[in-house]
């Protein structure tokens, strides 16, 4: 009996798989593959609505793998080096991009761009800033993000804010009114490090200017510049006066965002697809939520809006890049697309068709807030070298456990990143 | 067993040891019941701070949230086309190669032995970017072939550990006498040596099992689609999905979680005499 | 005879040493390959360095960093679920009222994967609402709000505990299988000739536990020299590197800094580790063999 059931056991397993799996997974003609990290909160579903329309619109069919975005980083490196990118994937705008542009990865779409008078579609400065890389087209924007300032409109209120802070001082005056009250001024996520970066990003901006900025992210300016070294003292004041969250660094950015929610921290600096994220739990926008940009710190410095971009880029061995191309044409100069794209994840459209009423009150502002700004940064994690982001996201995480060694951090963050933009 | 010695031994004080135990016993369980907890409340209850107390209502949502989800099911049976087949090949594999080292030696077989035996402590990263390169080669990425050819190779090891070992405490006498009355060499593997072997197999198949079920870094790497995921990468994906909602996170893991228990629960008996015979001896 | 011999080895150990070589020592070797070449993994275009990678280990701060945690969780493996575990197994080898359900519930942890375990921990040493917290809490009566995870002091420690957590079901077991090894007849004899329990268990049991030591111990420092996925789940090597261990180092490496020739050099540092480590537990089984063997 225990034999018969033993044999039976393993010959059934043996069979399983075979009928199972009978199907290979090889793209049929006509398919296009494409990897992205729309998952989970980031909209899987909205984005596959969006597909359908395609579909619908072309008759080409998609075949799908969506990966968590923190492992996506990983799935699609693993896929380069294996020589099996799929034909599209979602990536993000900036020095990544040029990364695998420079690896001779990506596929040019210089003539599909040309063809679809994509010029007319999407709005200069995006493209300028994040479609050109050693002076060809590599990619679309399907989204992109602002950060600010998002806020929690009630404890503002009770706060006694009737007008953003439009100062570093007033700010700061602020800040100091709510610690009395026992509200905690500033909820930061930064577990998974890049939710730092943005505090970084605009301390730097607003006191050394986006040119200094620049150059410091491609490596002609240094981190031991005292340029650097006055906008991290900047944000040292914030944690010495005890105006962030305790244990930032034990916190997604989701936990910040429902301290915020819940009124236990009054503000968080935070990009747009909070918005998504909130609205998803319920809240309205413009009412229990609202946003300003992050404050003025010195007078004659250019007002700079930091924020992704939400690339579609085609590999340079696709299968089918004449459906790729159509793809990402459709999906970029669709206003329709674009409109319920932006509103699923909380994100604004770089189409400029896209009619901004399709936008709740919050991102309509943002959009007015980019279009006003006079420079459009990418933040920091994108717009610096892998190897150099990362010392410089490990920089926050051990600067926001202890402020008081910003010295030595910087110190030993000036050496490393020399070493990482030789790499 | 245990149960056949003649006297307790090494110990004086039940009554003091049963409490240590049950103290021990609480603070292992502790986490699993934690689970437990928040698998039958509701999101609100949680995100008030109550995620350790007792509930005051059972709440089935959770569950049905899970098992309603057709991912869910889709994930599960991936998870099984893998184990199932992974589990038996690298011990099938394990018997035949364990077979020939204790039984069939032959000058270097040792040496033969120790090189697969070492296999077992490389950490897996090490092959990781050949290996996809490999099977991408083979046009078999996003499938479920190298999930379950991997976990056969690297079962391989620990397979042929125990199943040479085990082997080795099997009398000689019996396969010579076997061979005398005209058994093949197959027959007497099958007929006469594995019978005696369940132990070893129990064990191994728990082992196994286990591991492949509990594996989050290869069908993350191999596999692509949301329809060939297994159930582990479907816990991190819909992590996302349920940020908030730790009760049908904590639902999601218990329910992952049923089929390894349910097979440890089952081979139990075997465990302890299998582990006697094939691990601890060199 | 011999003859027959032959054909049966040839015929059982082919397909096993096919799989083996293809998958495990084909792929081993050319991760060497790629140590001495500058491949980032998106370009096919790379060319090859020599022993540049291996130089750049001897200056890497994080590697050292790695390495000197990897040591410390080899050591806490050899000490936490080793001594847990032999002592549940002494414990339970009393033929203690309900031994077999005892068993089951030290065992539990050993059924779950990583990804439940990190992801309960996680839960655990949560700072506002974690268990941990909420229980010295209680005790001082004073909010208590230590971030396990989030502290470079103690989140390499925390995950280790969750870790042994985990592994001192297995230790137990191996410890049990010993123990049953022991005749029960050797131990009332010194029992009858006066010795003290203390004196029992470190003069015979211990001693005739020699090769369950042995293995026990193995398989944790195998296992910590692996970890990987647990550290993945609570910590990510986080924060800023603390708790990265070399395995998460050659991750971090290859996969964020997109430095596949580093990556690839660190991996065969960490192979020739495991192969000392080998050849130090095979030397160590010889000797257990040769006295109780």
């Amino acid at each position: 009996m225990k034999q018969i059931s033993r044999r039976g056991i393993l010959l059934g397993s043996l069979a399983v798989p075979v009928l199972g799996m009978g199907r290979m997974a090889w793209a049929q003609s006509g398919e296009v593959t494409i990897s992205h990290y729309f998952t989970g909160e980031l909209g899987l579903k909205a984005f596959n609505d969006q597909v359908a329309k395609f579909t619908e619109a072309t008759g080409i069919a998609l075949k799908e793998s969506p990966v968590g975005h923190e492992d996506f980083k990983t799935d699609i490196l693993v896929r380069a080096a294996g020589n099996s990118l799929p034909d599209v994937f979602s990536y993000w705008a900036g020095a990544r991009v040029q990364f695998i542009v420079d690896s001779n990865a990506l596929h040019p779409i210089d003539a599909m761009w040309a063809a679809n008078g994509l010029d007319a579609v999407i709005a200069k400065p995006v493209a300028d800033s994040a479609t050109l890389y050693n002076g060809s087209r590599y990619l679309v924007p399907f989204n992109y993000h602002y950060a600010g300032m998002f806020y929690n409109v009630q404890v503002l209120a009770d706060a006694g804010m009737t007008a953003p802070p439009a100062t570093w001082g007033e700010f700061l005056a602020l800040c100091e009114t709510l610690k009395t009250k026992g509200i905690a001024p500033i909820a930061l996520g930064s577990k998974n490090r890049w939710p730092a970066q943005f505090w970084f990003d605009y301390l730097l901006l607003r006191t050394a200017g986006p040119d200094y900025r620049a150059r410091l992210m491609s490596g002609a300016a240094k981190y031991s510049d005292p340029e650097v070294a006055a906008a991290l003292a900047l944000w040292k004041e914030l944690f010495d006066k005890g105006y962030f969250v305790e244990n930032a660094n034990a916190d997604d950015w989701t936990d910040a965002s429902d301290k915020v929610a819940r009124g236990e921290a009054a503000m968080t600096l935070m990009g747009t697809w909070i918005t998504g994220y909130w609205n998803g739990n319920g809240l309205v926008p413009g009412q229990d939520y609202d946003f300003f940009e992050f404050p003025r710190v010195k007078d004659g410095v250019p007002n700079a809006a930091v924020g992704p971009v939400d690339g579609l880029v085609i590999a340079a061995n696709a299968a089918n890049v004449e459906g790729a191309e159509k793809f990402l044409a459709f999906m970029v100069s669709d206003a329709g697309v674009q409109a319920a794209w932006a509103n699923a994840q909380g994100a604004l459209s770089a189409n400029v068709n896209v009619d901004p009423a399709s936008y709740n009150a919050v991102m309509q502002k943002a959009a007015a807030t980019v279009a006003a700004a006079e420079a459009f940064a990418f933040n920091y994690d994108l717009a610096t070298p892998p190897p150099v982001a990362e010392v410089g996201l490990s920089m926050f995480t051990r600067f926001i456990d202890d402020p008081s060694q910003a010295d030595a951090i910087l110190a030993q963050v000036a050496t490393d990143t020399e070493a990482a933009f030789k790499e | 067993m245990a149960d056949t010695r003649p006297q307790p031994r090494f110990n004086p004080w039940p009554a003091a040891i049963f409490t240590i135990l049950c103290v021990l016993a609480v603070l292992f369980l502790l986490p699993t019941v934690g689970v437990l907890l928040s698998s039958v409340k509701t999101t609100r209850e949680i995100s008030m701070g109550e995620l350790w107390s007792l509930p005051a209502s059972l709440y089935l949502g959770n569950f049905a949230e899970v098992l309603g989800n057709p991912a869910v099911h889709q994930y599960f049976l991936n998870t099984l086309l893998v184990t199932l087949p992974a589990t038996a090949v690298s011990i099938a594999l394990g018997v035949m190669a364990g077979y020939v080292f204790a039984k069939l030696p032959f000058p270097g077989s040792n040496l033969l032995f120790l090189v697969i035996v070492a296999g077992m402590f490389f950490p897996p990263q090490v092959i990781l970017v050949p290996l996809f390169r490999l099977f991408n080669g083979l046009g078999l990425i996003d499938t479920l072939w190298p999930v379950i050819i991997v976990h056969s190779a690297l079962g391989l090891p620990i397979c042929v550990l125990m199943m040479r070992n085990f082997f080795a405490t099997v009398p000689n006498a019996l396969r010579e006498a076997a061979i005398m009355e005209g058994a093949s060499e197959w027959q007497v593997l099958t007929r006469v040596i594995l019978p005696l072997s369940l132990p070893a197999l129990a064990v191994l198949a728990t082992l196994q099992f286990t591991w492949i079920w509990n594996d989050f870094l290869w069908p993350l790497i191999f596999t692509q689609s949301d329809s060939k995921r297994t159930i582990m990468i479907g816990i991190v994906n819909l992590k996302g999905q349920y940020s908030v909602a730790w009760g049908v996170q904590g639902a999601l893991s218990l329910v992952a979680s049923l089929p390894t228990l349910l097979v440890f629960l089952f081979f139990q008996r075997f465990f302890i005499k299998g582990m006697t015979m094939g691990a601890v001896k060199g | 005879m011999e003859q027959h011999n032959r054909f049966w080895r040839i015929a059982l150990l082919a397909l096993p040493l096919a799989v083996f070589g293809l998958f495990v020592v084909w792929p081993l070797f050319s991760s060497f390959y790629y140590s001495f070449t500058n491949w980032n993994g998106f370009d096919a275009n790379y060319s090859f360095v020599g022993f540049d990678n291996f130089a750049k280990i001897t200056t890497d701060r994080l590697f050292m960093q790695a390495a000197i945690n990897t040591t410390l969780w080899m050591v806490a493996a050899i000490v936490l679920p080793t001594a847990l575990g032999l002592m549940l197994a002494l414990l339970l080898d009393s033929r203690v009222t309900g031994a077999r359900v005892f068993k089951s519930i030290f065992y539990l942890p050993i059924c779950l994967s990583a990804v439940i375990v990190g992801q309960i921990w996680t839960w655990i040493y949560q700072p506002d609402w974690g268990l941990l917290n909420t229980l010295v809490t209680q005790a001082t009566g004073e909010k208590f709000k230590y971030a396990w995870l989030a502290k470079p002091d103690s989140a390499l420690w925390s995950v280790i505990v969750a870790w042994s957590w985990q592994q001192t079901g297995l230790s137990m077991v191996i410890y049990l299988a010993g123990l049953t090894a022991i005749p029960g007849d050797l131990l009332e004899v010194c029992e009858i000739e006066g010795a003290s329990p203390w004196q029992r268990f470190r003069r015979v049991v211990l001693p005739l536990l020699a090769p369950s030591t042995v293995v026990v111990v193995a398989l944790s420092v195998i296992n910590s020299l692996k970890g990987f996925d647990i550290l993945y789940i609570m910590t990510g090597g986080g924060p800023f590197n603390s708790s990265d261990t070399l395995a998460m180092h050659m991750y971090n490496e290859s996969f964020k800094k997109y430095l596949m020739g580093y990556g690839s050099a660190i991996s065969v540092v960490l192979f020739l580790i495991a192969l000392a480590i080998i050849g130090l537990y095979f030397r160590q089984l010889r000797k257990v063999d040769r006295i109780y063997g």
